[in-house]
């Protein structure tokens, strides 16, 4: 029993992996169809990023409502590369639209896989650092973090409709396979399955580096931050700079976040960094637990699966009010969330109801 | 005689530029025996001066109590000497064993702990979704940077160090439980207990005895004169109870400025001390 305790949230994470894997089975013997599988590709994206945000909201406590910046970041440089190698190499047909001649130069490390690797990385991580350099110096915190955070989004996304030769503005890099591949269709099937397993691995392995980190000093000192940050500078640490780093971290785990979305999406527009998608990232973390990592996972698939089957008919409409309801029930009663209902408020209720059995009979 | 039970602020005119120009000698002679040197100290906040050269020598190995009424300055001139709040004009210097000294003013927080400074806050600020444990832990002198937070693991004389400190504040029973289910007196025994395991050379306790009963005073003033002999210790506080079981020098500030300096019956027995702050005793 202790030992559940003790490993429970790694068994649990490992059921969803595995629940998660035996899908493309189900595929292959045409149990489930293939947008199935594909929304679930998004769905592991999502939960990808919700790891990230756990880390610098759930432990950290700095709520960034800005995530969908480097999330998109990373999908863009994605996008990019897949949009070349289906012109191969060629310029595209919206920038002889925008009157482009030739490949801008933004465009051209996106020739080579390796590179664009690298830039789905280092692009959030920059940003990342500038951003966060200067905020935590000048120890901004708390909602004008946030304010900051949700501006800053706001205005990429400005610059990106602006700058429509090279992004194609709102309509955004569309028409791309995946990385294996074509996914859609019949002949596809392979390409998909390959795909599934490979964001499979990589949420799997985000999860195993985020437990690691906060099993280490390192996550106790996350949650010291929260706690008391003053206490923590006291404590000899550079707080502001243990708080750029799990920023930056968790920029970079949003960029593989969204260059792992823009192989399921197929295309990627700037409506992923809004701010409306930054909070949804948000609720998704605070449904599912803060602090648990865990928690991010489950509440991305929970909410998004919910999303899959309820937002289609006549649920479409107030889908949204039902997801605003369960994160303000969450908030005001849950604080611990999906995860936290069953590591502590049912294990609570037990006890006093076995509490009051035991009690009666001394009574 | 005005009436002393409700402190007056008068804002204190003083001239300015000599302060701030006053070309102080980078490294004050001191003697040996001096940790501290609280060099002509003012600080303005919008023009109201909460401390006026301000000049004071902590010796090593003494238990030094600020005192004064509320609004005294107290509270500043800790924030001071840890680089919390930036001086108006003047130096806090430290003269720590065997290195040369260093000059706190203008140094960052963490730095300054680092140098062998720990400082205790009015409100106990522990870390309460932590254990005890961890809350030490985290406290450990070294190893404060982002990789060794990762890969450093906490040693074994790490972990005997915390617990003979433990066991002196009397919390060893209690290291697997979160600091948040802590009863008052007891953060703030652990607030003590993590200054005490960074093994400082000056620890700054503020109001260590607030909120605790006669019983938990006593306990906390015998803790006092532990750390003591490892270090130096500076104590703001107001219980004269607890001023008297654990002084050794007495410092008493009003309106920002030092009134006098000395033992605690000298500091007791003085006509000014008695008017501005221990005759409200005898009021009430």
């Amino acid at each position: 029993m202790n030992k559940f305790k003790k490993h429970g949230v790694n068994i649990c994470f490992s059921l969803i992996v595995v629940g998660l894997a035996v899908m493309p089975l189900l595929l292959i013997g045409n149990v489930v169809d293939a947008p199935l599988i594909i929304f679930l590709g998004k769905c592991m994206a999502f939960s990808i990023v919700a790891i990230g945000l756990d880390l610098i909201w759930g432990h950290t406590g700095i709520l960034s409502l800005g995530h969908g910046l480097y999330f998109a970041l990373g999908g863009y440089g994605m996008a990019m590369y897949l949009k070349l190698q289906a012109t191969h190499g060629a310029i595209t047909e919206f920038m002889h639209t925008g009157g482009l001649t030739e490949l801008p130069d933004v465009w051209k490390p996106f020739q080579s896989l390796p590179l664009t690797i690298l830039l789905i990385l280092v692009v959030p991580v920059l940003a990342a650092y500038m951003i966060g350099y200067f905020i935590f110096k000048n120890r901004v915190k708390g909602v004008y973090f946030s304010i900051i955070s949700q501006a800053l989004t706001w205005a990429v996304y400005s610059v990106f409709i602006a700058l429509s030769p090279i992004t194609n503005g709102n309509v955004g890099i569309t028409e791309i396979s995946s990385i294996t591949g074509k996914i859609r269709g019949p002949t596809g099937q392979n390409n998909l399955i390959i795909l599934f397993y490979g964001s499979l691995a990589i949420l799997a392995l985000v999860y195993a580096l985020a437990v690691f980190l906060v099993k280490t000093k390192f996550g106790k000192l996350l949650i010291a931050i929260r706690d008391g940050e003053n206490r923590t500078y006291f404590s000899g640490y550079c707080v502001s700079r243990y708080k750029t780093f799990v920023y930056v971290l968790s920029a970079a785990i949003a960029g593989i976040a969204g260059a792992v979305f823009v192989n399921f999406n197929g295309s990627i527009t700037p409506s992923q960094m809004t701010i409306a998608g930054s909070i949804n990232m948000v609720i998704w973390v605070a449904i599912g637990g803060r602090g648990t990592i865990l928690g991010a996972v489950i509440g991305a698939l929970l909410i998004n699966l919910c999303e899959y089957n309820l937002s289609s008919g006549g649920m479409i409409e107030i889908w949204q009010y039902i997801v605003g309801g369960i994160f303000c029930i969450t908030i005001l009663f849950f604080k611990g969330g999906v995860v936290g209902l069953f590591t502590d408020q049912i294990p609570a209720l037990m006890k006093k109801a076995k509490g009051g059995k035991s009690d009666a009979p001394i009574g | 005689m005005p009436r002393l039970d409700k402190p007056v602020y008068r804002p204190v005119k003083i001239p300015r530029r000599p302060l701030i120009r006053e070309k102080l000698p980078d490294s004050p002679k001191v003697n040996g025996d001096t940790l501290l040197k609280i060099n002509h100290i003012s600080v303005s906040f919008d023009g109201f001066y909460a401390l006026t050269n301000v000049a004071v020598e902590v010796k090593r190995h003494v238990v030094h109590f600020f005192i004064g009424p509320n609004g005294a300055g107290k509270t500043t001139l800790l924030d001071i000497i840890c680089a919390k709040t930036k001086p108006t004009a003047g130096t806090v210097t430290f003269y720590p064993n065997g290195r040369d000294f260093i000059r706190l003013t203008g140094m960052e927080e963490h730095a300054i702990v680092r140098e062998g400074i720990g400082r205790k806050f009015q409100v106990p600020s522990v870390f309460v979704n932590l254990t005890v444990l961890d809350n030490m832990a985290l406290s450990l002198k070294g190893h404060k940077g982002i990789w060794d937070s990762i890969f450093h693991r906490t040693a074994r004389e790490e972990y005997e160090r915390i617990n003979t400190v433990l066991q002196n504040v009397g919390l060893a029973d209690r290291k697997d439980i979160k600091a948040g289910s802590l009863a008052h007196g007891e953060k703030q025994w652990l607030e003590i207990a993590m200054q005490l395991v960074q093994q400082p050379e000056l620890i700054m306790l503020d109001e260590p005895a607030a909120g605790m009963d006669k019983a938990e005073t006593e306990k906390t003033g015998e803790i006092l004169k532990e750390i003591k002999k490892e270090c130096t210790v500076i104590v703001v506080e107001h219980d004269m109870e607890f001023v008297k079981q654990a002084a050794d020098t007495v410092t008493v500030l009003h309106e920002g400025r030092v009134l006098m300096e000395g033992n605690i019956h000298d500091v007791l027995a003085d006509k000014t001390v008695q008017a501005v702050y221990l005759g409200r005793g005898g009021e009430r």
